[in-house]
């Protein structure tokens, strides 16, 4: 694509009633927006833009006073910061007015001069203006038939709506909501407005096969609803397969996907802090034994295996690739046929439309008799579907979808068997605890009343949803967009806080919001609640240590977390250590041991040593008093002493007094 | 091709993504220990006669039901413990030497050898088998086997955090005849119950039916939100059988528990669960080759220059864009996804039927009131989903499951409860949460025009699709894919010549269906394909009049002058479709731009001058 950003910075744009931004303010900002979409989703469209209404002038075609106050601010290329910072600081408020639609021959004189021999799959204008700046219609008849033979495409930008007292001749698809169109009440338009406007009109009406009126919108509703911005888009891939039912009974389909969670596209690399280099961020994997000295073993000396149960059993990767499920081909095969309302749950992530192939005429009827057999029986077809020979079979359903442009079959995946969870919950009906009074079930139907979300005429035929979620874009993109651009700009400035606007299109209608009010504060007051407790109770040393069979490890877990307390959750580990004594027995004995060791190293680490020395002492007397001298005759042999200088800096023992201080008096006597 | 091929690898991809989170919400879970479950079944003779013509015998119903717990369980969450015990037996053997108790299986992993163990009794073959092993005896007590069953759970040495007995039986008063027993199985019953032993009565079909009020209604218990299922009947048939079991094997866990605001400073706890979740074929494991044991895998991350490890503050996370990189703090990267707490926000409602059907783009969630952080919640939200049934409306929400996830949409479905004949819940009271696209989601389409079937054509589908309908489960399907993977690591566990084919139900039954559709094919074939059409030929192009360069649709249907008019006095010209009305305006000499409304405008203005 090749698109050209228009923009007015005549004088008049830098008007605003108070309180408001002004048109220029909130044209940049919907221009910022569309060019960091363009920057961080990194489209291929090539972008430019032209300013009018500047103090100087700069185009090709200015000649006279011909095309004055038009400036080439950016000539057709790849979006890039640059641009960005140029939107920002670059474009500046002019002092002057021009010809919004001397303004468009520019733009289009620029798109075709810069687009000769390369290939643009579409040529676009994007125009925001406020209109105030007068114009001449000469050329208008030229311009449309310009636009129409070179297949330019339009958009207008305004700070007001321009379809009042009209409908909007809105399709059954609607681009956009009347909600935001009533509330902008046109007040306060000059003259020269108007005419702008029925201009406005004229071209986009003469243009009508581009789509016509629905092509314009204002700045707030696009900056709340960017996905207008037409221009980013995915094109779609067809999937050309036979639906069968039977073997001998085919049509020749196409399926498409309609709907998938889009997700970020560009993942994150690790980079050293303080070069900011990722090639000095290295990753090194290494495996071994679960033996003491957790040997390291080659990676050419493993294998691969499952676990099957309690077995876990050596399976490689040769004989897996063998023995496993194989997809014959691509299918979409119906199954059977089942009411439509044994489906409860889908799985997947993606919705498919399935046409018949283009260009087939008998596809398309037998198609048709289909999705149209279905509809009327409310019936939906199972169909198994396999994307290729590689790819893993699915069950899913295909129900009919009948709309004036098309018709078609929609196909989501369904839950195996494997995938489902059975969970019982306590019926909430013959419960009196939880049974609501007659009072509170009012409160809550006028609640629901009061917080519709649908706009119904005077007449109450016609209804329209004032909230479509599916026209609103993922604020998490714009969001990301909005810190990068922040952070290219001032790296080591904190993250920027979220723009009210994108916060504001989360919200519930501020007409609603109002609404609910009265009947909120009455189930309030109707209704006890009260908070039991705090949510989450952090669990304390003591908890993990009890019921554990493997308290060293714990040790290590927890002496490492953030805020540990290593005096406490040693006395934890000595806990244990002292009950695994009252058992004797060599098996305790070891674990002591093992305890200790571990608490002994991890003392040295942490520069803990005091703590550990005091134990060990306390401990020695604790074995003289209860003829433990087996267990430590153990210790003794396995070398486990007071830690000394040599070992830690916090230690003022050397390793003769080590030694020495950990031999029993029994020893002694004897 | 390139996006369809991505796909497949996102999926791939995904898959590893979602690792991490199973093993977050699974990493709880071992936290919290394991579940634990033992079935108790009743051995004495009558579980093993057929009753009426029933396919099965009682206890090869049980033995049925248990095997499919364990592969199941083997699939889904194999660190769960199992065990199998029998009573009413001959033999016995047990911790405490009980008389006619016998463990067969003590609490363990499922596995493979367990598997193959409890298909020894199954059928006729196994009935004798049975007997020559363990043998009958009618006088035991089920006081004891109780017992057996709690120094069970007290032998094992892990945590355990869920403790069942599924007792299966079709005796309904095991000791009519001796109170002592009797009274020792209610206080035994009554121990597990203080111990935290969730005890279930599988009761199955005897002569005469299954009266639980004899002696069971005091032995079974039930936990607060377990109150279901003391009332249901006896099972008869296999399938309701396992219904029930599968209904109480998996404990329910909540995903998250979170404030669900109706406004400012209201609001109610729900908790939140996953009613379907996609099995995945679990990951491998690495083993030592001359050992084959499980070795650990260490990762370090170093600099390249120094070699000295890095911790994470000494890395940071960057993009590249252009040329230019942008370095942000890793809880940056956090943050920037961060735009609410955790919960769920009304927004306001809609009716349900503005729910789009095909607005979908993950698996839905469940949610269900939490009583234990804000009391009072059950009844705001018993309220809530009795008034969103009535007046059919959905909720919409704005949803956050943790701090750091971007929100998203979610309508909330109501949902009432419903039984089945046994009065076995099939759909719990609650909503669902259907997450909603936004607009990034949608992606535009290159449709095909249409070409709308008369009704002749129409009807001979319908009578196919009469030939073809079956009662879709949701259980209907097994996965062939985890099916065949986990049959490939049966046999190999227990070194079988060749895997045990699982039947792979996806594949279309295509001789059954050609044998059930049987003309009607090739009626069909007759009303909307040419003579000499193949639809497995590749690009087939339509055949085109000569004269004319251009393509002309011609759509088939073309209404009458009367007709239209007729249409245009009653106002229902609208149900006309675009490329019919078209041509009207064509017919006529109309211009009528591209629109419905256009051509509709046209159309009217145009018959009601004539």
């Amino acid at each position: 694509c090749a698109i050209v950003l228009c923009m007015d910075v005549g004088f008049a744009m830098s008007n605003s009633a108070p309180g408001e931004e002004s048109p220029f303010e909130q044209a940049k900002k919907l221009m910022t927006m569309f060019v960091q979409r363009q920057v961080f989703a990194e489209s291929k469209d090539e972008v430019s833009v032209v300013l009018f209404g500047t103090d100087g002038t700069e185009n090709t075609l200015a000649s006279g006073d011909q095309y004055q106050n038009i400036t080439v601010q950016r000539h057709l290329m790849l979006p890039d910061f640059d641009l960005l910072e140029d939107i920002q600081n670059a474009i500046q408020p002019g002092s002057e007015q021009a010809d919004f639609l001397d303004a468009l021959v520019v733009c289009m004189d620029l798109l075709q001069k810069e687009t000769v021999g390369k290939k643009y799959e579409k040529r676009h204008i994007e125009v925001f203006t406020d209109l105030s700046s007068p114009f001449s219609e000469d050329q208008l008849e030229i311009i449309i038939a310009n636009l129409k033979k070179t297949g330019i495409s339009l958009q207008f930008f305004l700070p007001f709506p321009v379809d009042d007292e009209e409908g909007s001749g809105d399709t059954g698809d609607g681009q956009h909501s009347d909600m935001y169109r009533n509330s902008f009440p046109r007040k306060g338009l000059t003259e020269q407005q108007k005419e702008g406007i029925c201009m406005v009109r004229k071209l986009m009406f003469a243009l009508e096969e581009e789509g016509g009126l629905d092509e314009i919108y204002t700045f707030r509703e696009s900056l709340e609803r960017l996905s207008m911005f037409k221009k980013i888009e995915r094109k779609p891939m067809p999937w050309p397969c036979q639906l069968t039912i039977g073997s001998n009974l085919s049509i020749r389909i196409v399926a498409y996907k309609s709907l998938m969670e889009e997700k970020l596209k560009k993942s994150w690399t690790l980079v050293d802090a303080k070069t900011l280099k990722k090639e000095d961020v290295q990753k090194e994997t290494v495996y071994c034994l679960n033996d003491d000295d957790e040997t390291e073993v080659p990676k050419d000396d493993l294998v691969q295996g499952f676990r099957y149960g309690s077995d876990i059993v050596p399976f490689s990767k040769v004989d897996e690739e063998q023995m496993k499920y194989k997809t014959e081909a691509k299918c979409f095969s119906v199954l059977g046929f089942s009411r439509s309302s044994q489906v409860h749950h889908y799985m997947g992530n993606q919705v498919l439309k399935v046409f018949a192939a283009k260009d087939d005429e008998a596809a398309a009827v037998a198609l048709s008799a289909l999705i149209h057999a279905l509809d009327e029986l409310d019936v939906v077809a199972i169909v198994r579907y396999a994307y290729d020979r590689r790819s893993n079979p699915q069950v899913g359903v295909a129900f009919p979808c009948i709309k004036d442009a098309y018709e078609c079959l929609i196909y989501v995946q369904l839950p195996y068997m494997e995938d489902l969870r059975q969970y019982m919950f306590s019926s909430l009906k013959n419960n009196k605890k939880y049974t609501p009074t007659e009072d509170q079930l009012s409160a809550v139907d006028s609640l629901i009343d009061s917080m519709s979300l649908i706009y119904e005429d005077d007449d109450g035929e016609t209804t329209e949803d004032i909230f479509k979620t599916s026209k609103i874009p993922n604020p998490q993109f714009q969001r990301l967009y909005q810190c990068l651009q922040y952070k290219a700009f001032h790296p080591d400035k904190p993250l920027p806080s979220i723009e009210q606007h994108l916060l504001e299109m989360l919200e519930t209608p501020q007409e609603v919001r109002e609404r609910c009010q009265a009947p909120l504060e009455k189930i309030k007051a109707l209704f006890p609640l009260k908070v039991a407790g705090k949510k989450k109770e952090q669990k304390t040393a003591q908890d993990i240590f009890k019921d554990n069979i493997n308290p060293a490890e714990n040790f290590c877990v927890l002496v490492r977390q953030k805020n540990a307390n290593f005096k406490e959750v040693s006395q934890q580990l000595v806990n244990r250590i002292e009950q695994f004594l009252e058992t004797k027995g060599l098996q305790y004995y070891m674990k002591s041991i093992n305890c200790i060791r571990v608490f002994r190293e991890e003392a040295i680490k942490l520069s803990e040593v005091q703590c550990f020395n005091d134990f060990l002492q306390a401990l020695k007397e604790k074995v003289e008093d209860k003829t433990l001298a087996d267990f430590w005759e153990i210790l003794i042999q396995d070398g486990i002493s007071l830690i000394t200088k040599d070992e830690a800096k916090g230690s003022s023992v050397t390793s003769d007094e080590a030694k020495k201080v950990l031999l029993l008096h029994s020893y002694l006597s004897i | 091709m390139s996006e369809w091929m991505s796909y497949y690898k996102n999926e791939e991809d995904e898959e590893e993504e979602e690792y991490p989170e199973e093993v977050e919400t699974g990493g709880e879970y071992k936290y919290a220990g394991r579940d634990s479950l033992i079935f108790l079944v009743d051995a004495s003779k009558d579980m093993f006669e057929y009753y009426d013509d029933d396919e099965w015998t009682p206890f090869d119903m049980t033995i049925q039901c248990i095997r499919s717990v364990y592969t199941n369980k083997i699939i889904s969450s194999d660190r769960d413990l199992l065990s199998v015990v029998f009573y009413g037996t001959e033999k016995h053997k047990n911790s405490v030497d009980f008389k006619h108790v016998y463990v067969l299986q003590e609490l363990d992993n499922p596995g493979a050898k367990r598997v193959l163990e409890l298909d020894k009794y199954k059928g006729d073959q196994g009935k004798v088998l049975f007997r020559e092993s363990f043998g009958h005896n009618a006088d035991y007590s089920l006081g004891e086997a109780l017992w057996a069953c709690c120094n069970l759970f007290s032998d094992v040495q892990l945590k355990m955090s869920h403790k069942r007995i599924m007792l299966f039986t079709n005796e309904d008063n095991p000791h009519g005849h001796d109170s002592t027993k009797a009274k020792l199985a209610r206080t035994k019953a009554a121990d597990l119950r203080e111990t935290g032993i969730f005890l279930d009565l599988m009761h199955l079909k005897k002569p005469g039916g299954f009266d639980i009020s004899l002696f069971y209604r005091d032995i079974i218990n039930t936990a607060e939100d377990e109150d279901l299922g003391v009332h249901t009947d006896a099972s008869s048939k296999l399938e309701d059988l396992m219904k029930k079991v599968r209904a109480k094997e998996t404990k329910k866990r909540a995903l998250v528990r979170l404030n669900f605001h109706l406004g400012k400073d209201l609001s109610l706890t729900v908790g939140v669960y996953s009613l379907v979740q996609k099995a995945f074929k679990p990951s491998p494991v690495k083993l030592y080759r001359e050992t084959n044991e499980p070795v650990k895998t260490k990762t370090r991350t170093f600099n390249r220059e120094t070699g000295s490890l890095l911790l994470p503050s000494d890395t940071k996370k960057a993009q590249t864009y252009g040329n230019r990189q942008i370095v942000l703090e890793k809880e940056e990267v956090e943050e920037v996804k961060r735009f609410d707490s955790p919960g769920l926000v009304l927004i306001g409602f809609k009716p349900l039927v503005m729910l789009k059907q095909h607005h979908y783009i993950k698996p839905s969630q469940f949610i269900y009131p939490e009583e234990s952080f804000i009391s009072g919640s059950t009844t705001l939200f018993n309220a809530l989903l009795t008034k969103c049934l009535d007046k059919e409306v959905m909720a919409l929400c704005r949803y956050t499951r943790c701090r750091n996830t971007p929100p998203r949409f979610v309508a909330l479905v109501p949902q009432e409860e419903e039984l089945d004949e046994q009065k076995v819940q099939t759909a719990p009271p609650g909503f669902h949460l259907i997450f909603l696209p936004y607009a990034d989601d949608k992606r535009k389409i290159d449709f095909t025009e249409k070409v709308p079937a008369n009704d002749e054509q129409v009807d001979k589908m319908k009578e196919i699709i009469q030939k073809l309908r079956f009662k879709y489960r949701n259980d209907s399907f097994e996965n062939p894919v985890l099916q065949q993977h986990f049959r490939n690591l049966e046999a190999l566990a227990l070194d079988l010549i060749e895997p045990e084919q699982a039947e792979d139900l996806t594949q279309p039954k295509v001789e059954a269906m050609n044998h059930r559709l049987g003309d009607l094919v090739e009626q069909f074939k007759q009303l909307v394909y040419p003579p000499d059409y193949n639809p497995e030929g590749k690009a087939m192009k339509r055949k085109q009049g000569e004269g004319a360069g251009q393509t002309e649709k011609k759509p088939r249907m073309e209404v009458s002058k009367d007709e239209l008019r007729s249409h245009v006095q009653k106002g229902t010209l609208g149900k006309f479709t675009v490329p019919v009305l078209k041509e009207a305006c064509r017919v006529y000499g109309l211009k009528g731009g591209g629109k419905k409304q256009e051509l509709l405008d046209a159309l009217t203005e145009y018959f009601s001058k004539f």
